[in-house]
């Protein structure tokens, strides 16, 4: 399967999406909503690119729209960077003083008009939604979008403090405007208004997850360790077992 | 919270006319709305063990159509018809009216139980503008002068 963006020639596997061919390739289409190894959501509305289609043109959200043999794409017409400009624009509009979206807006030139432009608004929420698929994906589905419309938030049910909840801070970690607040002080970790103790990692001591979401993992696994590693811990031990395997064959190519 | 006062037997029986499906979610969710006149926390939970769904979906999907409600509603349901025609007869003066005569605002349900005040966009009677709906019964042409005695007829028939 051939498709070509902006002029180049990428081979794409049947039943991809664009977003998936374009990241896997590393052709760069923005986007705030989708992250690999979920499927996408067509939410931000931000990874829109045109398509050529025999003699049709369309624009189409990158990230939900699957692959066929000949597309042509076009990432960056007028017409896309214009929209992709409203997109940011609103964004903006919507979280005046959030950092990353701040940040976006400058790198896309974009400022917003001052009669529409409310600084003392907080929010920093975009409502992408990739908190919830992170939570329904790797954790127990304890937040999701409530409400509609201009009261739309991600909310655990009856905004009280959730009893699925199991304090992975998933959600936070996906966030791209870090709206979620998780707050680690001491061996406590506050998240969506439930206080979780912090387990330590038996390598190097620092607290690193709570008992909650280690029981879930270990409950996934099947198998109980008792030995509970951080990330950062288990990546050296990783690399160490590498080197040591390759003890021998690096002695050789000295 | 926890409303113990409501009948779970009734949650039961709704669920038990659905296979345990998550495409029955609206539909058994719609048939409590009739049956209680909202959704119960308890009843949630239970329709979320039913279905084997995380409560927070079926929470999603109740907060999501304005036709179910979580908090419970009043024996009679007050509706007040802001579509266009109604607006421009006057539907502001007549919601405030009916605000201010039973002390509260509209979405909400007064302490005794007995009426509730939504707001709806239109009910397909612009003829009759600016109109009010209390159960199935139309009230066409409404003034600020009419809404007092209408209620009252209620508050006496209770």
């Amino acid at each position: 399967m051939k498709i070509k963006i902006d002029g180049n020639l990428y081979e794409g596997i049947p039943g991809e999406t664009l977003m998936e061919l374009a990241k896997r390739n590393n052709v760069e289409i923005p986007n705030l909503c989708h992250k690999i190894g979920f499927e996408g959501q067509g939410r931000c509305r931000l990874c829109m690119v045109e398509v050529n289609e025999g003699r049709r043109t369309k624009v189409v959200s990158s990230c939900v729209f699957p692959i066929k043999d000949g597309l042509e794409v076009v990432t960056n017409s007028d017409k896309i960077k214009k929209m992709r400009k409203d997109i940011i624009l609103l964004l903006l509009l919507k979280t005046p003083n959030n950092q990353y979206i701040k940040k976006l807006a400058e790198e896309y030139e974009v400022t917003a008009p001052e009669r529409y432009e409310d600084l003392t608004n907080t929010e920093d929420c975009i409502l992408c939604g990739l908190c919830v698929k992170a939570c329904e994906k790797m954790g127990t589905s304890a937040i999701s979008l409530v409400n509609r419309g201009t009261t739309k938030k991600i909310s655990t049910p009856y905004d009280d403090s959730s009893k699925d909840c199991i304090g992975c801070g998933a959600c936070a970690e996906v966030c791209p405007t870090k709206a979620i607040s998780l707050e680690d002080k001491n061996s406590t970790r506050t998240i969506w208004k439930k206080e979780f103790n912090l387990v330590k990692c038996t390598s190097c001591g620092k607290y690193y997850t709570t008992k909650e979401a280690l029981n879930f993992i270990n409950k996934k696994l099947g198998e109980e360790s008792s030995e509970h590693i951080c990330e950062s811990c288990r990546k050296k031990s990783i690399s160490k077992k590498f080197k040591e395997s390759y003890k021998d064959y690096a002695s050789h190519i000295k | 919270m926890v409303d113990s006062s409501i009948d779970l037997m009734e949650s039961n029986e709704i669920l038990k006319k659905y296979p345990p499906e998550k495409r029955f979610t609206l539909a058994i969710l719609q048939d409590v709305q009739k049956q209680y006149g909202y959704v119960p926390r308890e009843t949630m939970n239970l329709i979320a063990e039913y279905l084997s769904q995380p409560v927070s979906e079926i929470y999603s999907m109740a907060t999501f159509y304005k036709a179910l409600s979580l908090k419970a509603k009043g024996k009679y349901i007050i509706k007040v018809c802001n579509g266009t025609a109604c607006h421009i007869r006057g539907s502001n003066a007549l919601m405030d009216e009916v605000a201010e005569v039973l002390d509260i605002i509209p979405g909400e349900t007064t302490s005794d139980g007995l009426f509730s005040i939504e707001i709806v966009n239109c009910l397909g009677a612009c003829a009759l503008a600016p109109v009010m709906v209390i159960d199935d019964k139309y009230y066409g042409g409404m003034t600020k002068e009419k809404v007092k005695s209408v209620i009252e007829e209620y508050r006496r028939a209770k």
